[in-house]
């Protein structure tokens, strides 16, 4: 039977493909044990730039960030009254790993998928923001929808406001931190040139083409 | 590559926009959850007689632990995700629909994997249960989504140009 253009890189993208998954996952326990590790560091720095979000939503709303077990804690200007004649700030608690797990995914994936350090580093960089949208929208969802009508009006975070917070937690929350790491993977390494796919890109489908050749 | 990016991501917030509303959470996602807890509990029972399920909600009748699963938890999301991925691709409708409907296999199956095992995990050990569940099955889904994508992929005919240059290279 006559073989057809592209049959024999089927099989071979399809065993990238397995060597890609393979590979990851050589690379998974390690950059989780790293990025576990470095949490104090990372969850840090994704608190002042989700406070720098936050204070461009919502100015003079957090006042101090502590960091408390794994866990960002946000001081804000908001008082409360536990009791009739005592008045406190409200500290709202964020955990930064449930925004943050995406990290050893992606550098996982780029290992696998031997990509170069600087790649790996500005992948990295580019995640930040999204991490911190994640936190920022943690700490706004509970200041404006879950702390009751008192807190939000308070806030400023009342009506109109908290849908999209809920919408923004919604991304931050359920799409941001698995997807973005992945999207930023598939655009590090054009995807289609790196497993022969047809992708539409021209400069990625000649190095498919060249791939194929070669795997004549 | 651009514009498969922007047409995805423009897919995507219409498909999770979709979802929050109540019709598809009623017509949609609720029932969906509900099955999945169904089909986790007829398989748990294959193997433990001390399974059972409430709505959205798998629970050992030997040691009382539940688990319940929530939106992020159904595998919803991660089918939009990939259903978006394929639908911003070039590819005929008869393409997308037969690599929507494996990619959603493939995912719910591997789903019914982590329902599974985090049910034993949390009844093993609390902590080790919310490593799984919050972090590790998070990024395994996704990387579930991404070999899905990369497989189908690899099932569409090839650019044209691309079979052009590929003869000549073969000359």
């Amino acid at each position: 039977m006559p073989k057809r253009p592209g049959d024999g890189a089927v099989t071979a993208g399809t065993a990238t493909v397995g060597r890609l998954v393979l590979r990851t996952f050589l690379w998974l326990p390690l950059c989780f044990a790293g990025w576990y590790f470095a949490a104090p560091v990372l969850g840090r720095f994704v608190g002042d730039v989700a406070a720098m979000l936050v204070d461009l939503i919502r100015s003079n709303l957090v006042s101090a960030i502590e960091w408390q077990d794994l866990h960002l804690e946000f001081v804000t200007n908001l008082r409360v009254h536990p009791e009739p004649d005592r008045v406190g700030v409200l500290v709202v608690e964020v955990n930064p790993l449930l925004y943050t797990y995406g990290l050893p995914l992606f550098v996982a994936l780029m290992l696998a998928a031997r990509a170069k350090a600087w790649m790996i580093l500005a992948g990295a960089a580019l995640l930040l923001p999204f991490q911190a949208w994640g936190v920022a929208f943690d700490l706004l969802v509970q200041l404006g929808v879950r702390s009751g009508a008192a807190v939000s009006a308070q806030a400023g975070l009342a009506g109109w406001r908290s849908e999209l917070i809920g919408l923004g937690y919604q991304l931050g929350s359920l799409v941001f931190p698995a997807l973005i790491p992945v999207a930023l993977w598939v655009a590090f390494n054009r995807a289609g040139a790196a497993f022969h796919a047809p992708w539409p890109a021209h400069k990625s489908g000649l190095s498919g083409v060249v791939r194929r050749g070669e795997a004549r | 590559m651009a514009r498969f990016f922007l047409t995805f991501v423009v897919i995507l917030v219409g498909l999770l926009a979709a979802e929050l509303t109540p019709p598809v959470q009623d017509a949609v996602v609720v029932p969906w959850t509900n099955a999945l807890v169904r089909i986790s509990a007829g398989l748990l029972t294959l193997a433990d007689s001390h399974v059972a399920a409430f709505g959205k909600i798998l629970q050992s009748t030997a040691n009382g632990f539940a688990i319940s699963i929530e939106a992020g938890c159904n595998g919803v999301e991660a089918a939009i995700i990939l259903a978006a991925a394929m639908l911003a691709f070039p590819a005929s409708w008869k393409q997308r629909a037969a690599g929507i409907a494996a990619g959603l296999v493939a995912i719910q199956a591997l789903n019914v994997v982590r329902v599974i095992s985090l049910f034993y995990l949390g009844q093993w050990n609390l902590r080790a249960f919310e490593w799984a569940h919050l972090y590790l099955w998070q990024a395994l889904i996704m990387l579930d989504v991404l070999v899905v994508w990369l497989l189908w992929m690899r099932t569409l005919a090839p650019d044209p140009r691309m079979r052009t240059v590929d003869a000549e290279a073969a000359r």
